[in-house]
């Protein structure tokens, strides 16, 4: 059967297997032009795997990467940007000489809450201080995940656990 | 029809809708598991609709990331597999143009995403009669309108049955590729008809 047969390809005609056809090589068309990340699913995978379901997903909203003068030279800082509805989470990310992130934060609005860094190698958990405040002086390089866990009753977003999207380190 | 055409649809065997239900059920429960297995599945898909939508490799990233994290607090209301691939797309939609309005991530001006596509790399001469029907399917696609070349390129990904719970959310409530062929795919193939290359076989 000839595709252009009067009749068989217009568009309220049932979908045959011509058409099945060219959405096969479409779909194979863009696989080969703009394929997905192989490594992507894995990351996804990496930050959905919480402990409890309950959470509010923080989205990234700013990302600045600029070079900080240190006393060895430039270097590269960068600072992240995260919101939720409850919460802001603003991270800035520095080198360690040994090859290890700093990684510096603040919580608004400022409350004390426990933080955790989930990383591909283990979890590190700090807490904030009252004006939001909180630093993990050494992260693996890598993906890592921030968790703010619930906080005390009456405080902002202090039912559920406020989960970022996992960001390379 | 070459067996080729065939083995590049898009998964359609009538259990799988069984299966990712049971996914979804079991997801719903906790398992990080099940979970996995869909975000394998369908997170091709998803990128698809985010590159669509205009975005960068590092935006769409970031939109998948949030798109399932959201899921996760949705899972309640989601029990078909119908259902969860429409939810899953018009959200990633949605959050791509979020991430598009924000004034940081300024596109150019005009969202041409198909002339940003690297050109089919030239292969050996084995691989020319194929070379050949992929620059006319190129050819054809482009000639389309952007709205046809998003829902074809979204439609491609997707597996038969949810098709229509797909199309419906993308929000064209006529001429959409459910049932019916639709407007975009009929346009597609007359175009391959008629193109340089003068046949689809």
């Amino acid at each position: 059967m000839k595709p252009t047969d009067s009749g068989h390809s217009a568009a309220d005609g049932p979908l045959d297997d011509v058409d099945f056809g060219i959405l096969g090589d479409i779909r194979q068309a863009f696989d080969e032009a703009d394929p997905m990340p192989a490594d992507l699913p894995e990351r996804i995978r990496f930050s959905l795997a919480l402990r409890g379901l309950e959470v509010e997903v923080a989205r990234l909203a700013a990302e600045e990467d600029r070079q900080v003068l240190a006393a060895r030279g430039a270097e590269q800082s960068r600072t992240v940007t995260f919101d939720s509805d409850s919460l802001t989470i603003m991270i800035r990310i520095d080198s360690n000489s040994d090859g290890t992130a700093r990684v510096d934060g603040w919580l608004a609005p400022p409350q004390r809450r426990e933080i955790e860094m989930k990383t591909s190698a283990d979890s590190l958990s700090v807490a904030s201080d009252e004006q939001g405040r909180f630093a993990f002086a050494r992260v693996p390089r890598g993906t890592a995940q921030l968790i703010v866990r619930p906080g005390e009753p009456g405080q902002s977003g202090s039912g559920r656990s406020v989960v970022t999207p996992a960001l390379i380190l | 029809m070459d067996d080729r055409r065939r083995v590049a649809v898009p998964t359609s065997q009538p259990d799988r809708g069984e299966r990712m239900a049971r996914l979804v059920t079991a997801a719903r429960e906790g398992s990080e598991d099940a979970l996995g297995q869909i975000v394998t599945e369908l997170s091709p898909l998803l990128w698809q609709v985010a590159r669509a939508a205009g975005l960068s490799a590092a935006d769409a990233e970031d939109v998948l990331q949030t798109v399932w994290l959201r899921l996760v607090s949705h899972l309640d209301g989601i029990r078909t597999s119908s259902a969860l691939t429409a939810w899953l797309v018009v959200t990633t939609r949605r959050e791509a143009w979020r991430v598009r309005a924000t004034a940081r991530r300024q596109l150019p001006a005009d969202q041409d995403w198909l002339a940003a596509l690297p050109d089919t790399e030239p292969g050996g001469e084995e691989r020319a009669v194929l070379d050949d029907q992929r620059r006319a399917l190129w050819a054809a696609i482009r000639q389309l309108p952007p709205r046809c070349q998003e829902l074809l390129r979204i439609i491609a990904f997707v597996s038969r049955p949810d098709y229509s719970a797909v199309a419906a959310e993308l929000g064209i409530p006529r001429g959409s590729v459910g049932p019916t062929r639709g407007r975009c795919l009929a346009k597609l193939r007359a175009a391959l008809a008629d193109g340089p290359e003068g046949s689809l076989r």
